[in-house]
């Protein structure tokens, strides 16, 4: 089974194709602001490597945030309308899972973290990787300090941003890792593929706080 | 000659639509999917919730299009996509799903600027006869271009300042009509009478628009009236408002058609739906011996028939984009590409 990974839900495009347990092509690069022009182009030089054809992938796994709402966009555009044309499996991961599952520290636990300005992060708290202790949220960064500051154990936080807090490990995909992790997952329909933001627009927090 | 069939895509603005169309001129089938509800609520377009809503809706709309057609996406011949002017957030997901769709199916991708869609939306009324003179009018844009023939566009004119539709919504919303309140403007300006002065902007000689000093003499009128305790005759307001537009359209286009000496006129855009703008252009049309074609009303607003439509054409002539294809906000008519 070939799986197809594709992540731009930062400045970063991480894609990579998996056979049976085996890494064969990735691509890590910070397209900034080329990475809605340059993610297809850069997965079409992948399948070129490796002498494959769209049709020979299985299934997709496709990171749906949260993250650069435009970039999450970006990946889940392409893997559902993917999905749907040539009717390929696609599941869904987070962009936090992938980050704690790929961190290199011993840790007990692992503390993704994505900036969201304004002094609030999308972050999560998982303990042995997988399992979420505080669940994927926006949240101010001042209340995810205090969680993390009753936190009994090692802990480690990750991004691929800088922070000037407390020390941050660099995020280095491990595709091979999450992949493996994330092939058995249950199977979604395309249509129903759609970005996790965890925040909503502007417009809508506006209107909110009209109705209070 | 083998038939060919353009899957459309346009997702410019807060329409996710996908066409298909045979030659460039038979709609087989299209799907549009209008926002216009959800927008509703904020009193106009919000860019972001836009490009939600089409992240969400896309594959859907492509899957609805092709059931309808009762067609395989491998009988098409080319995927054409809008890739500007708009919103550049909402143009990038109809953009990825057509580069995605050609890259995974092996088919041509064509680039369509929104603007030439709407002026070939009157190829799915009646071929183009050049030279011509189009006259483009919606909610983002105004202009005037003239073509000699297929895809060699010149603008010649355009608004200044706010696109016609636009105008017709910020006086709708003055006059407290929901959003997009442009239909409402058009439909009370048949029932009053031109009894409010207004200025016509714009006056002079060149095929240029302005209808931001209207706007605000609309607005200016309103509040002053409000401030004397005035009740506004809504309906005689619409009136008065819609005869400047009108006037200054159809001199400016009439004016064109002189100039260059073209006795074919095609209008295009979501605002060409407008009765008023309509009426007064067929008759100066008739009067002058001007052929004119105005697309059906579904084909003025924003759609994909008008994209793969506009993509046959450039299909023909060769014009493709690569992967690399990004969104453009703010695009150009021109005959380069």
């Amino acid at each position: 089974m070939k799986i197809l990974y594709i992540d731009t839900t930062s400045s970063y495009l991480y894609s990579g194709i998996v056979e049976e347990g085996k890494l064969l092509t990735e691509v890590k690069e910070e397209l900034g602001k080329d990475l809605s022009s340059n993610t297809l182009p850069k997965i079409e030089e992948m399948f070129q490597k490796i002498q494959l054809q769209p049709e020979d992938i299985d299934k997709i796994i496709v990171v749906n945030g949260p993250g650069s709402f435009t970039g999450i966009r970006v990946g889940v555009t392409i893997a559902k309308t993917y999905a749907y044309s040539l009717k390929k499996k696609i599941t869904t991961i987070s962009s936090l899972e992938a980050m704690a599952l790929s961190s290199k520290k011993e840790t007990k636990f692992q503390i993704p973290i994505i900036d969201a300005r304004r002094n609030y992060v999308y972050a999560a708290i998982y303990e042995q990787e997988r399992n979420p202790i505080l669940k994927p949220q926006y949240i101010k960064l001042d209340t995810l300090k205090c969680a993390v500051e009753q936190l009994i154990g090692s802990y480690q936080y990750i991004s691929n941003q800088e922070f000037t807090d407390f020390a941050i490990e660099n995020y280095d995909p491990d595709i091979l890792k999450i992949v493996n992790a994330y092939q058995e997952k249950e199977e979604v329909n395309p249509h129903a593929v759609n970005p996790i933001y965890l925040k909503q627009t502007e417009a809508e927090e506006k209107q909110n706080l009209e109705l209070i | 000659m083998k038939d060919i069939y353009i899957l459309g895509i346009e997702t410019s603005c807060d329409e996710t639509s996908a066409s298909i169309v045979k030659n460039g001129c038979e709609e087989i089938a299209t799907v549009v999917l209008s926002q216009i509800d959800i927008h509703k609520d904020f009193g106009g377009v919000v860019p972001e919730i836009a490009s939600r809503h089409h992240v969400k809706n896309i594959t859907m709309v492509i899957e609805e299009c092709l059931e309808k057609a009762g067609m395989d996406i491998k009988e098409m011949s080319g995927i054409a996509v809008t890739y500007g002017p708009g919103l550049v957030g909402s143009l990038l997901v109809g953009i990825e799903a057509a580069k995605t769709l050609a890259f995974v199916n092996h088919l041509p991708l064509i680039p369509v600027n929104h603007m030439s869609g709407h002026i070939y939306a009157n190829e799915l009324v009646k071929p183009l006869a050049f030279p011509l003179i189009a006259l483009v009018i919606s909610g983002g844009h105004t202009e005037l271009i003239y073509m000699k023939d297929h895809y060699q566009f010149q603008k010649i004119g355009g608004t200044l300042d706010d696109a016609v539709g636009e105008c017709y919504d910020k006086v709708a919303r003055v006059m407290d009509v929901p959003y997009p309140g442009g239909p409402t403007i058009d439909q009370w300006a048949h029932e009053g009478e031109d009894t409010y002065s207004l200025p016509l902007p714009l006056n002079d000689q060149s095929y240029d628009f302005s209808f931001s000093g209207l706007k605000s003499a609309v607005i200016n009128l309103v509040h002053n009236e409000n401030q004397r305790g005035n009740e506004i005759r809504k309906k005689d307001l619409a009136c008065s408002f819609q005869n400047v537009v009108v006037e200054m359209i159809t001199k400016k286009t009439m004016k064109a058609l002189k100039d260059y000496q073209v006795s074919n006129l095609i209008v295009g855009g979501g605002v060409a739906a407008s009765k008023g703008i309509r009426d007064k252009l067929m008759e100066l049309c008739d009067k002058e011996s001007i052929t004119y074609s105005f697309p059906e009303r579904k084909y003025c607003t924003d759609n994909a028939a008008m994209i793969a439509a506009s993509g046959y054409h450039a299909y023909l002539l060769g014009q493709r984009a690569d992967l690399h294809l990004n969104p453009q906000s703010s695009l150009e008519l021109n005959s380069r590409k």
